[in-house]
């Protein structure tokens, strides 16, 4: 009896930790999030659904010195087809530089000079803004040109200094058209709010961090309507980009081409 | 309990007191970090002023020079006024105009005048939000190319004066053409098409001279179509003609390589008179010509921005009938070239470099060289630019080198140098 009931526990403890193993392996599966979810979710909220109009004030320190200020509105609208956005970007200030615009649809970048009425193909190397690259300023859906992998869950601090519950993300260029190689990303566990991100050049070195900070009602969401940039290589270098002035506005997809550059005017 | 479950117990309770208490010693974010943040905090709010309809400066020049015939020094001393002014008057219906009045006084060559240059002065009217027309004198200017453009057409005759050689500032200094222009838009197309008629058939050297004898000598038409391939590659085709000007078609190119190149190619083909005949009068029957311009443009990981590109002109004279040439004609064909912005000899080399932010922030660097590859001659410009909130201070040098009998032997200066002060109000 007693070698009957000995066997019957053993039996049962084997099932009893099958059971534990595969609940468990069931219940960390359901729990472990998708990190190209992840990263959509956070785009969401970087990002308007529909297109919209912004303006951006660059604010540009060195060495603890404000050493450059620039402003843009800047006009978004997302491609049916490949679902990135097309922005174009006017220059509010300084004067000098009042009605130049930049457009950029996927890597078709140019540069209007309302002066010459020369519209000129950039690269994308071709910064027109100081320390912030283009792809800074202009609208981004990170989860279409990057490959997410959750490398983790972490408490880290946001533009703040609040600590968050934040996933860390991996995120791989899937293009070889994008900005950065590489970005480590951390993204809020619970509202899914960008806090942070780390942008490494090919060969490996750090070209930047972005805090996104100062959530607000905007356009139908909480979104940042600030970014500080600090330089990976120099961090005394900071430029602070403020988002002010959220409105849906819609241009035609006719004007989001070179030649029609001398005649955007918006009223 | 035995004692092994509680020191594995005390362990893990350790170890949970430890990582919590690390925790919360942790810093908030790097030091770095930290003071940035601390830098944004404090950043001011910048009260937005709307963006104005308009830009207004006035620019001030004191500058020197040697002529190469006598060695001697010149001065020359300008003051300008420029102004700009773009809005809409009515939903669909936009005005712009757009001009600039110098005062040059120099005991060079040329000697100083007083030039007034009416750049545009144009209503726009949008009949639907793909369809627009204009009509007025419009700056229409087309190329992709940076330092020679074949499809420019416009370009012929209209500089009023040159007060600075920067391929970029002569697009801008210059008279449109008095035109009737339509364009129409699709997603990734357009097409314009731009009648500019015969107004007057000679220039006129006054001041304030609308000048349209200069622009508008003849009936010509332009149409130019662009169709977008693919992000990378968004090719335009033009054709142009007039009473006196044979039909020209032309193409303009560009397209990236990598990251960090703009390959770029235009070309221009149809009947034409040559240079030297235009220059010297002398009749002559059209015959096919080209013009074409191809180059490179890199930009290095510190914004630096280097255009290499060659120059072509089929109408223009080669060595050997360059040197042909009697001194006073060599001064014409360049003169001509000068006026028509065409190339004066048969071959250039046009390089290009310009260095946004170098080694400061707001100190720009621009030079270009250019290199007549038929007589070895060349010119070399150089500019140091910094700017401030509202004004700007310009450096700039320029060198015509060569032997004798050369192309840029034969400009008379031989260098000049100039301090240039633009305020914005």
């Amino acid at each position: 009896m007693h070698s009957f009931t000995a066997t019957l526990a053993f039996a049962m403890g084997r099932w009893l930790i099958v059971l534990v193993v595969w609940l468990g392996v069931t219940v960390v599966a359901q729990a472990s999030p998708d990190a190209q979810s992840i990263l959509a979710a956070s785009d969401e909220i970087r990002n308007p659904s529909r297109p919209f109009a912004v303006t951006v004030t660059l604010l540009e320190y060195r060495s603890a010195k404000q050493s450059d200020e620039n402003t843009l509105t800047v006009y978004s609208k997302a491609d049916n087809t490949s679902g990135q956005f097309r922005t174009l970007i006017r220059f509010v200030a300084p004067q000098r530089d009042v009605d130049k615009l930049m457009l950029k649809s996927g890597n078709d970048l140019w540069f209007f000079d309302p002066a010459s009425q020369s519209s000129i193909r950039l690269s994308p190397q071709q910064r027109l803004l100081g320390q912030a690259s283009n792809g800074d300023v202009v609208t981004v859906n990170l989860a279409k040109d990057y490959r997410a992998e959750l490398l983790g869950e972490e408490d880290t601090a946001d533009g703040e200094r609040v600590m968050r519950r934040s996933y860390k993300l991996g995120l791989a260029a899937v293009s070889p058209d994008v900005t950065y190689h590489r970005v480590e990303m951390w993204v809020d566990a619970t509202s899914s709010r960008p806090i942070k991100a780390r942008f490494y050049a090919e060969s490996g070195h750090l070209l930047k961090t972005a805090y996104y900070r100062k959530f607000q009602p905007q356009l139908g969401r909480e979104r940042p309507t600030e970014v500080v940039i600090i330089d990976g290589l120099d961090p005394a270098w900071v430029t602070v980009l403020r988002y002010s002035d959220y409105a849906w506005r819609d241009v035609p997809d006719a004007w989001l081409q070179r030649d029609y550059l001398p005649r955007f005017k918006p009223g | 309990m035995s004692m092994r479950q509680i020191i594995i117990t005390l362990v893990f309770a350790l170890g949970h007191c430890l990582s919590t208490q690390a925790a919360a010693n942790a810093p908030a974010a790097p030091p770095d970090d930290l003071d940035a943040l601390s830098l944004a905090d404090k950043a001011p709010t910048a009260s937005m002023q709307p963006a104005r309809p308009w830009r207004l400066f006035v620019e001030g020049a004191v500058g020197q020079g040697k002529l190469r015939d006598t060695g001697s020094n010149f001065s020359i001393y300008r003051g300008s006024i420029d102004f700009r002014f773009d809005d809409h008057v009515a939903p669909q219906l936009r005005v712009v105009f757009s001009d600039r009045l110098d005062g040059v006084d120099s005991d060079g060559v040329p000697p100083g005048d007083n030039v007034n240059t009416l750049r545009e002065a144009y209503l726009s009217w949008a009949r639907t939000e793909d369809q627009i027309f204009d009509f007025g004198r419009v700056n229409i200017r087309n190329g992709s190319a940076i330092g020679f453009n074949p499809t420019d057409w416009f370009k012929a005759n209209a500089l009023r004066s040159i007060v600075d050689p920067d391929p970029a500032v002569l697009r801008e200094n210059r008279q449109g053409t008095v035109v009737l222009q339509a364009q129409q838009l699709w997603r990734d197309a357009s097409l314009t098409a731009a009648f500019s008629p015969k107004l007057a058939r000679s220039a006129d050297s006054a001041t304030f001279a609308l000048n349209v004898g200069a622009t508008n000598p003849s009936n010509r038409y332009l149409v130019a179509g662009s169709y977008k391939f693919s992000d990378k590659f968004t090719p335009q085709l033009l054709v142009y003609g007039g009473d006196d000007d044979p039909a020209q078609i032309g193409l303009n190119l560009s397209g990236l390589i990598g990251d960090a190149v703009v390959a770029f190619g235009e070309f221009s083909a149809g009947k034409g008179t040559t240079l030297v005949t235009q220059a010297l009068r002398i009749p002559e029957a059209n015959s096919n010509q080209q013009r074409a311009a191809v180059g490179l443009t890199y930009t290095t990981g510190f914004n630096l921005s280097l255009t290499a590109e060659a120059e072509y002109n089929s109408a223009a004279p080669n060595g050997d009938q360059w040197h042909l040439l009697a001194e006073s004609s060599q001064q014409q064909v360049l003169s001509t070239a000068q006026a028509l912005q065409d190339l004066p000899t048969r071959s250039q080399w046009f390089l290009y470099a310009n260095w946004k932010d170098m080694l400061v922030r707001r100190l720009d660097v621009s030079s270009f060289l250019r290199q007549d590859m038929q007589t070895s001659s060349r010119t070399l410009w150089l500019e140091g630019r910094y700017s401030w909130e509202r004004a700007e201070l310009a450096l700039q040098w320029q060198l015509f080198s060569g032997p004798e009998g050369t192309v840029y032997y034969a400009v008379p200066q031989q260098r000049t140098v100039q301090l240039v002060l633009r305020v914005y109000l």
